[in-house]
């Protein structure tokens, strides 16, 4: 017998379905819901330490949103680095120009009755004008909801939509991607992404050893960071940064990620010798973030 | 990327209920569920609309969040929701679906063996068989290298195989994988 003879019906006994009423009327109540962001940052403070499952936390966030957003009435500002105009629920920003000074952008965000930080941060080129944030440095706390998405076709260097309840009274840290200089360190902002980092065209670092890797690294004329991937027993994982001699050359890399244009840190998997694994929430807070620094 | 949201997600939409439909329909043992599971997965492509893919790549992409829906849904998180009310009237209603057995009651000894495989065996060799995905195709929608999809059918197939052989099945004929013999 054929296995497709298990299947209870074919798509061809389906013809004619995606037009009936049924059909219709589930897509007219699907595309009446306003569309929740992709990405949003509600547990900023301690996303970058507990970065769990990408996909689970991009979905449960989806859901969450979409209660106390902000209301009133709709206003229009912009100025030569960026336009922001006010929604019904969200707020939609095209930036201009990255490189305008950051106050600039306070003042249109103030226009519009938010009143924020604006940072303008060192980014890799291809993030260049990317708005990132909004970032609560001491923690988002409800009601409503905080987060940026992208919108596409964007004829600026970044158009989206930002949501965040009006007149929320804790400081808030926009930043604004701008080229950094060479040598010059990122603001880390993305989270490591455990299968897919690579920063070398043509070679795959994931399962080599430290030793190997650094090789590459050093045959390309690029410096060496470490950072250790340390796993969690519930799925998740943070990393930390360390010095050469935390790292043994035999440990396995994860991935790499460039941490300047000259430099790039390798993920590397503590070896049995690296001891038991540290406090995350000791490790994010020994790291300064870009938005904890003040100006 | 579409001109507008709304105008590319009804394009999407008009292409892929029916297959989507499909899939959900051969994998839910209660049509009426079935309905849930659809309107979840094209809320999920409404909501994520920006990162759809263009072309038949968005099918594939839809196949993938169904997969993550249906998983959801056997874990008891799906909700009834009062909008699929006629639809699941509608599809419990379908004869294509009436006529037929759902998968779990089908009790020939190929059926018996094919539902006792491991999940992502049968998952795999069902999408072959009853979606008709190519090793391309089957990488998009299960989000892998095609090699790693070669290794995973050959070893599917394979288990599949002992598993007929250990209950008697007379293989390799007994057993088509899309026309192939196993």
């Amino acid at each position: 017998m054929n296995l497709a003879n298990l299947a209870r019906l074919r798509d061809e006994d389906l013809a004619g379905q995606a037009s009936t009423a049924q059909a219709r009327a589930l897509m007219e109540s699907i595309v009446s819901e306003e569309r929740a962001p992709a990405r949003v940052a509600p547990a900023r403070r301690t996303r970058r330490a507990l970065a769990l499952g990408a996909v689970a936390v991009g979905l449960g966030a989806a859901v969450a949103i979409g209660v106390g957003l902000p209301g009133g009435p709709a206003t229009r500002y912009a100025n030569a680095a960026v336009s922001i105009e006010r929604a019904p629920d969200y707020f939609s920003v095209t930036v201009t120009d990255p490189a305008a000074d950051p106050g600039r952008f306070e003042e249109a965000f103030r226009a519009v009755g938010l009143n924020v930080t604006v940072k303008t941060i060192p980014v890799p080129p291809d993030e260049v004008g990317r708005l990132i944030g909004p970032v609560v440095p001491a923690g988002f706390r409800g009601p409503g909801s905080i987060g940026v998405q992208g919108v596409a076709p964007c004829a600026a260097a970044f158009c989206g939509k930002v949501w965040l309840p009006a007149h929320y009274s804790g400081r808030v840290v926009f930043g604004i991607g701008r080229a950094a200089a060479p040598g010059e360190p990122y603001a880390d902002d993305r989270p490591f992404d455990p299968l897919g980092d690579e920063a070398l065209d043509g070679y795959r670092s994931h399962g080599r050893t430290v030793a190997e890797v650094r090789d590459e690294l050093h045959r390309r004329r690029l410096k060496v960071g470490y950072r250790l991937y340390w796993t969690i027993p519930d799925g998740g994982f943070f990393d930390q940064g360390v010095t050469a001699d935390r790292i043994g050359d035999g440990w396995v890399v994860q991935g790499s990620r460039h941490s300047s244009s000259d430099t790039v840190d390798l993920y590397v998997v503590p070896g049995p010798e690296a001891g038991p694994a540290p406090d995350p929430k000791a490790v994010y807070e020994a790291e300064p973030q870009w938005y904890d620094l003040e100006d | 990327m579409g001109a507008d949201p709304h105008g590319r997600f009804v394009d999407v939409y008009e292409r892929a209920y029916e297959p989507i439909l499909g899939y959900v329909l051969r994998r839910c043992r209660d049509p009426e569920d079935a309905a849930d599971v659809v309107a979840e997965t094209f809320t999920v492509a409404w909501r994520r609309i920006d990162e759809l893919p263009e072309g038949d790549e968005a099918r594939l992409w839809l196949y993938g969040v169904a997969r993550r829906v249906l998983a959801n849904h056997r874990r008891g998180e799906l909700r009834r929701e009062q909008r699929t009310e006629a639809l699941r009237e509608h599809l419990a209603s379908l004869p294509a679906v009436t006529h037929t057995r759902s998968p779990e009651e089908d009790f020939s000894p190929v059926g018996r063996v094919f539902r006792a495989l491991p999940d992502g065996d049968r998952e795999l060799l069902s999408l072959v068989a009853w979606e008709r995905l190519d090793t391309r195709q089957l990488a998009t929608a299960l989000g892998v290298s095609r090699n790693a999809v070669r290794i995973r059918l050959y070893r599917a197939r394979r288990r599949f195989a002992r598993a007929l052989a250990t209950a008697g099945v007379d293989h390799p004929h007994a057993a088509m994988l899309e026309g192939s013999s196993l």
